[in-house]
């Protein structure tokens, strides 16, 4: 999967903001938004928020996880625990990043968010090399990902996926007459 | 060796990247089945020779050549299906009407004949072409869906491009025309708020223009214009 | 504000009996999860010509009620808006399905031909007529270029041979909607044993396709 389509997906999520302007509500498709009055806050999925902000009609408050005191604690546990903890949005790394570039004038302590995000990011990722690894050396057939997010599974996917994929081959063709084979004449 | 012309067609594929479309190698491909040519005759020969004479000691010799026979057949299908998957990419990458250079690759070598191989490229790739037109005209009951469009997920950021070739003038379909000159810096708003829309507004010169999405898309697949990542 | 568009989302369901229990904004999770499970399924899925349908009549309805509406108009851009996103999933996932008709489409075709009556289709009626006619179109391709020009006996290739099979044993990533109880994972090597697991509501695991091929035509899990 294209990162680019996990962005996508992410900016379903919802955020609050504050609009500067005035509009009924919109019945979209997807479900009904709004009314936007100037000052009160209100949900809107993040696409929008980002497109408001873009064009100055809003301001976004962050979530309540985007916190430098919060992600600290967040960043502590995740390297003590061996496991993935759990995250606060199944797309925080893309939250964070989109809302740091789009947005950072209305995320109070941006840089250290940023940071913060980075290392648990970091954290994560280099348990998940670790958990590949073994699922492989021990080649088992089944794991368990609980609390992993699309992004760090997209991180890993392809190159995981086709080594199993070519390890399998390789396996399969070792036992004789296991393979369907396509071509069993030549 | 048997095969061998064969699989170095096979080998050939193999050195050209994914997305080019290298010439046909039909002198390659002429001396495999010249090689075919020659091992069903002389199987032909030894199996009329096993059967009337009953020299069965023929008969591993038919069955090597029989296997050669099927290999030869079995690289030759893959060369060229490869290169329907490579034409069949055009399609998608430049839309239906192809670059002329692009068109030149399909069909030429250094003096264009319009050969079978040639002409069966291009009948497969406006078969393809047809195929696809109506799957798209037919979707959703009827209504129509163009799917070779909207490819990467919409973003509503203004982006900017850089001109990569003269493409010279270029006309929108509001009717105006913009000219698109090498290394000029354009910033291209990838509009939501007109009908979508590109809305392309010259750094230099004021004036916006709008042009389609998928047309923007193209143009940057086309090399015509890159994506300026600040 | 224009009252046009005051409604455009929520009246266009109708009142088709069938239909009446799924909202627009059901329709669109429907068309994610089968985008999903069709980009991560190594196999083509079934088809889901409803929802395609159903999404095209909802955006040809918004968009001819946006034909209606002022220039500039405020809420007009956010629908727009909405508008690209839907039909970039919608396309995507038409574009996956393809993809995978002419990647398979001798084993397609056949698994079409071998289906039991009153068995769903795995085609739509537009990508039988490609799946068809691309069928058609390559064989006369490779008999014009080559095979016209071999040996007697040499002369067809057996596309359901020649072309390969998806790969059912491929890993996928999924996410458990249904609790499912008992489900068996075959051992990788020899000397491995197979075993049950249990897969939780909410869970995400990493296994074999084929092992929970069923459960995802049931709707129990989502491909990741």
């Amino acid at each position: 999967m294209d990162p680019s389509e996990v962005e996508f997906l992410a900016e379903k999520e919802t955020v609050k903001i504050i609009p500067n302007f005035s509009l009924d509500k919109i019945y979209l498709i997807g479900g009904d938004l709004g009314p936007f009055n100037p000052g009160l806050p209100v949900d809107v999925p993040l696409w929008l928020a980002l497109n408001l902000k873009q064009r100055q009609k809003c301001r976004i408050i962050p979530p309540e996880w985007m916190d430098v005191e919060k992600l600290e604690e967040m960043r502590e546990l995740e390297r003590k625990e061996e496991a993935f903890t759990p995250v606060p949005s199944p797309f925080y790394m893309e939250l964070t990043k989109l809302l740091l570039n789009h947005a950072s004038d209305n995320i109070p302590k941006a840089d250290e968010i940023r940071t913060l995000v980075k290392d648990v990011w970091d954290t994560r990722i280099a348990k998940l090399r670790l958990s590949a690894d073994s699922f492989i050396s021990q080649q088992e057939a089944h794991a368990k990902l609980d609390n992993l997010t699309l992004m760090e599974i997209n991180t890993i996917r392809e190159f995981l996926l086709d080594s199993l994929n070519c390890m399998y081959k390789l396996r399969s063709n070792l036992q004789p007459g296991s393979s369907k084979g396509q071509y069993v004449d030549f | 060796m048997f095969c061998e012309k064969a699989v170095e067609l096979i080998r050939e594929l193999h050195r050209i990247s994914d997305g080019q479309l290298p010439a046909f190698n039909e002198d390659g491909l002429r001396q495999v089945l010249q090689e075919m040519e020659a091992l069903y005759d002389q199987n032909q020969a030894d199996v009329n020779e096993a059967k009337s004479e009953g020299r069965a000691e023929l008969i591993p010799s038919i069955k090597v050549r029989h296997c050669c026979l099927l290999r030869d057949q079995r690289c030759v299908t893959a060369y060229l299906y490869d290169r329907l998957l490579r034409i069949r990419a055009l399609r998608w990458e430049y839309g239906s009407v192809l670059p002329a250079n692009v068109r030149f690759h399909m069909c030429a070598e250094e003096n264009f004949r319009m050969t079978i191989v040639v002409l069966s490229q291009l009948q497969w790739f406006s078969q393809y072409k047809k195929s696809l037109a109506s799957f798209m005209r037919s979707l959703g009951g009827g209504e129509g869906l163009d799917i070779t469009q909207d490819m990467k997920p919409p973003k509503s950021l203004y982006i900017e491009v850089r001109c990569l070739k003269d493409h010279g003038e270029f006309e929108i379909d509001d009717g105006t025309v913009i000219l698109l000159k090498k290394n000029s810096q354009v910033v291209l708003g990838v509009a939501w708020d007109i009908l979508s829309c590109v809305c392309v507004m010259s750094v230099s010169l004021c004036p916006q223009h709008f042009l389609p999405r998928w047309k923007c898309e193209q143009l940057i697949r086309q090399g015509v214009l890159e994506h300026v990542v600040s | 504000m224009s009252d046009v568009l005051s409604d455009a989302g929520s009246d266009s369901n109708h009142d088709d009996s069938q239909e009446d229990v799924m909202t627009p904004a059901e329709l669109i999770a429907k068309l994610e999860e089968a985008w999903l499970n069709e980009k991560f399924s190594p196999e083509l899925l079934e088809n889901k010509s409803e929802v395609v349908e159903c999404v095209m009549e909802q955006l040809t309805h918004m968009e001819a009620n946006l034909q209606r509406v002022k220039k500039g108009d405020a809420k007009a851009s956010v629908h727009r808006m909405e508008i690209d996103r839907i039909r970039f999933v919608l396309s995507s996932y038409l574009r996956s399905r393809l993809q995978k008709i002419e990647k398979f489409f001798p084993h397609v075709l056949e698994r079409e031909k071998s289906r039991g009556e009153g068995e769903p289709s795995l085609l739509s009626p537009e990508e039988f007529a490609f799946a068809k006619e691309y069928l058609a179109n390559t064989e006369t391709y490779l008999k014009a270029v080559a095979l016209k020009r071999m040996p007697p006996n040499l002369q067809t290739v057996d596309m359901l041979k020649a072309v390969p099979e998806p790969c059912l044993d491929s890993f996928v990533f999924l996410r458990v909607k249904e609790r499912q109880e008992n489900i068996l994972v075959e051992p990788e090597t020899d000397d491995q044993r197979e075993y049950v697991v249990d897969l939780e509501e909410g869970s995400q695991h990493l296994m074999r396709y084929r092992t929970i091929a069923p459960l995802v035509s049931s709707g129990a899990v989502q491909l990741i």
